[in-house]
């Protein structure tokens, strides 16, 4: 048969958007609708596409060939984002039936399709994939949050963002079902067998035709009267209420106060019998909340229910994971909670330790002291403490040491593994008094050895977790000081920082090991966290975090927040591959965790690596600049 | 001898005196000439190429033809169509006529091209369909590279535009890379100020005054 001509450009169309998520795992059918309606357009270089005052936009564009660059105004600031080929935008927009958040202008000749916003309407219904791909994964595409989000604030974002998971995740059994002319007797057999009190009658094609529930049989006036030989279509709920599997949690939430029921049918895109939701998931769905957690570690009186909320704490983290939530935010989550589990340990810990009288505090090093723990992440901590006058024969660090002891062995058992390298509280090298801390540090800043600069690059990321904060601020003031005024020592971990080049290739596009791996934490995200250290020694600025040590050192040094913006998105990036690396099954600090095969991203997340790997190398010419290296 | 004598004149073939064909003719002819001052991003244009078993107008052949309609400067693909060409090809014919209205035609190469059709229709219609041609082997060097010496071919503009195709030497295929390349230069020749069809053929003619010898 003789193809014709539509169908031979449509073709065209989709042989491209194939390479390009979500078109790589959309149904073929929702393919071929997208290829044969989208037309192809040019847009000369310079070229603004849309902005916020064009109104709705009335197109989704994808592009094919060229760039698009995205400036974003968030909270008085701009950022650039640019956008390559396959590509869509602007989705949030269109989702949203509002005008453009940002300005899209063509940075090259470029060449981009455009589906109506009528089609784009359609494909969302006639594709889960694509629905799915649209509520999720854009908002950390596009977004690359940028502001800071205050944690009540953030917290509130995540409690919502659970309620846009589709319902057809959160369905837990295969449907069960019975058809209309099963007996009653019959089908309450089933549902007392399979302990539900919903069950859905569906004709042998799956369609649902109604429901039958126990609150529907008990309401019924004169129950007595029914005969349960009957055929459940004389009793069940006809007409029943029904979701596709895309709608969201929300969306369910909504259909049952506004039924008044309590299950609804979920429905695949051909209107088959996917499952039943009942209220009870949804309020288990909004259980694994922030503030929930939060209270479960707040009120907890033994280990095992700490052991208990340490698990949430990592499942709730993965749910945020995918729903695309910023590395930053999650970050900090993540810290927040690991904060207050350890906070909540030492408290218990006290109960059984007599240290009264003296005045200490618990410190976090590394990631930990920087707020950017990952789910995989092993114990750094240790003690700072004033030696009572009295103490002659150091009791109180033997009591110290005792209770760290304890400490480092809950946080072990839920699931913080103990430090291999020892860099632990109870460990008596770690439990120091501020002149000997000061003593440590400015040792290593004497005389930068290697193992001076890694330990300064473990240790100088502190933080007070629980007791006297102002031991910790001393601390801090003291080794900017100090650091601030030697350059020498600054310049050796300058030239340690530039031992790991970013693995960018001249010809291909990564420099991957021999397994086709990269590393993401070595060749990655420490690129950018031994820079920011540096910035931040030089500056004195007192920060502990990343993201906030490059933004805060660059007003200082005259770097433009345009600049510092990008760098801070790769860095944040890296932070998400990492996470999305990591998943709930794997140990703490697991070997493969951070390790990824660039060759299974799809093109776009390839173009957004490259470019944070780009951005880590200007941030190291930077430091050649500074150092003269 | 206008073209409505010519259908009835007694050697005209019997193919073309079919019914539907006339009627589709007489149709053809009743449309209104095209408004070539409008802007590019308001007007339709249909671009329109060939495959033949080679490029000597004299003994070559046309295989099929390819054609896609630029509305407002987009690519739609459904308002494009493929049809070969066999032996009695009278049918077809009136179908591409159809198709292209009376827009204006844009080519790589109308010297082959245009002929092309142009001898078809009159050998297989008996009429000469008055149109305006736009040949981009003219226009890309007037738009893109102003100096003398630039590319010619089809496959160098592909390159220089970062342009693929499905298929090479294909009547639809080169058709899509002509109307790629031709709403790039649409792009660029509206910034040039030659925004309607009127100020192309001016652009295109001067450019061939310009450099081929009087």
């Amino acid at each position: 048969m003789l193809t014709t001509a539509p169908e031979l450009l449509a073709r065209a169309g989709s042989d491209f958007l194939k390479h390009f998520a979500p078109f790589d795992r959309i149904e073929a059918e929702a393919l071929a609708f997208v290829a044969q309606r989208a037309a192809l357009g040019f847009h000369a270089r310079g070229r603004t596409l849309l902005n916020p005052d064009m109104g709705q936009p009335r197109h989704l564009y994808i592009i094919r060939h060229g760039t698009v660059q995205v400036l974003q105004h968030v909270a008085g600031e701009l950022s650039h984002l640019t956008l390559g080929p396959g590509a869509c935008f602007p989705l949030d927009a269109l989702l949203a039936q509002s005008p453009a958040a940002h300005t899209y202008i063509a940075q090259e000749d470029s060449f981009i399709y455009q589906l109506s916003a009528d089609d784009f309407g359609q494909l969302l219904r006639i594709s889960p994939v694509f629905h799915l791909f649209c509520t999720r994964h854009i908002a950390k595409l596009l977004g690359q949050a940028r502001q800071q989000l205050q944690d009540a604030f953030a917290q509130r974002a995540a409690e919502q963002q659970t309620m846009t998971t589709p319902v057809g995740e959160l369905l837990k059994r295969t449907p069960a079902w019975v058809s209309p002319d099963t007996t009653t007797q019959a089908a309450l057999d089933q549902m007392a067998k399979l302990g539900i009190d919903c069950i859905a009658v569906c004709h042998a094609d799956l369609q649902p035709v109604g429901m039958l529930t126990y609150g529907e049989l008990l309401s019924r006036r004169e129950p007595a009267a029914f005969d349960l030989a009957q055929p459940v279509a004389q009793i069940m709920r006809p007409a029943p209420c029904t979701l596709p599997a895309s709608a969201l949690a929300y969306d369910a939430a909504l259909e049952m106060a506004r039924q008044g029921v309590r299950h609804l049918l979920v429905t695949d895109t051909a209107g088959r019998l996917a499952g039943v939701l009942s209220e009870h998931d949804l309020f288990e769905l909004q259980r694994i909340g922030l503030r929930q957690v939060r209270a479960g570690i707040e009120h907890a009186t033994d280990i095992e229910t700490l052991q208990q909320a340490a698990l949430e704490i990592r499942q709730l983290a993965l749910s945020l994971i995918a729903q695309g939530i910023g590395a930053e935010q999650l970050t900090r989550f993540i810290s927040a909670l690991n904060d207050a589990l350890t906070q909540r340990i030492i408290t218990l810990a006290l109960t059984r330790h007599d240290l009264a009288g003296l005045d200490f505090a618990w410190l976090a090093f590394g990631s930990e002291g920087r707020h950017e723990q990952t789910l995989s992440t092993d114990q750094d901590n240790g003690l700072i403490f004033v030696r009572p006058e009295s103490d002659d024969k150091d009791t109180s660090k033997l009591r110290l040491l005792a209770f760290a002891r304890d400490v480092n062995q809950d946080l072990a058992a839920c699931g913080f593994p103990l430090c291999k390298g020892n860099v632990m509280a109870s460990n008596p090298e770690l439990c120091l008094t501020p002149q000997q801390w000061r003593h440590r540090f400015g040792s290593w800043i004497s005389e930068p050895d290697p193992q001076a600069l890694l330990n300064a690059s473990i240790f100088f990321d502190f933080r007070v977790l629980y007791g006297n904060a102002s031991l910790g601020d001393h601390l801090r003031a003291w080794l900017n000081k100090t650091a601030k005024n030697n350059a020498a020592f600054r310049r050796m971990m300058a030239i340690n920082a530039l031992q790991v080049a970013p693995p960018l290739g001249r010809l291909r596009d990564f420099v991957v090991d021999d397994d086709g791996t990269l590393d993401l934490k070595k060749t990655g995200a420490r690129l950018f966290v031994d820079a920011a250290r540096i910035f931040a020694l030089h500056t004195g600025v007192e920060a502990s975090g990343t993201a906030q040590r490059l933004r805060q050192s660059a007003e200082k040094m005259g770097i433009p927040q345009t600049e510092v913006a990008a760098i801070v998105d790769g860095f944040h990036f890296i932070q998400s591959l990492r996470l999305r690396a990591q998943n709930l099954n794997t140990e703490h600090d697991a070997p493969g965790d951070n390790t990824l095969r660039p060759d299974t991203l799809n093109d776009l997340d390839r173009g957004i690596l490259k470019e944070a790997f780009r951005q880590a190398r200007k941030l190291q010419s930077r430091l050649r600049l500074d150092y003269q290296l | 001898m206008n073209w409505l004598d010519r259908l009835r004149s007694p050697r005209s073939e019997a193919s073309t005196s079919a019914p539907a064909i006339r009627d589709t003719l007489l149709r053809w002819q009743a449309l209104p000439p095209p408004d070539l001052d409008r802007p590019h991003f308001d007007a339709r244009y249909v671009v329109i190429n060939t495959a033949a078993t080679g490029l000597d107008l004299e003994r070559d052949r046309v295989l099929a033809i390819g054609a896609i309609i630029i509305d407002a400067g987009m690519i739609d693909p459904r308002q494009s169509i493929y049809v070969p060409v066999d032996e009695n090809p009278a049918d077809t014919l009136v179908e591409v006529l159809h198709f292209c209205g009376k827009l204006p035609r844009v080519v790589f190469n109308a010297g082959f091209n245009r002929m092309a059709l142009e001898r078809l229709w009159a050998q297989w219609l008996k009429i000469e369909p008055e149109a305006l041609w736009l040949d981009l082997f003219w226009l890309l060097p007037a738009v893109f590279r102003p100096e003398l010496d630039g590319p010619t071919r089809l496959a160098q503009w592909m390159t220089i535009f970062g342009i693929d195709t499905f298929q090479r030497h294909h009547a639809l295929g080169d058709a899509w890379a002509i109307a790629q390349l031709f709403i790039a230069l649409q792009g660029h020749a509206t910034r040039l100020g030659a925004a309607t069809a009127r100020a192309l053929a001016e652009l295109e003619r001067t450019r061939r005054q310009f450099t081929t010898p009087a």
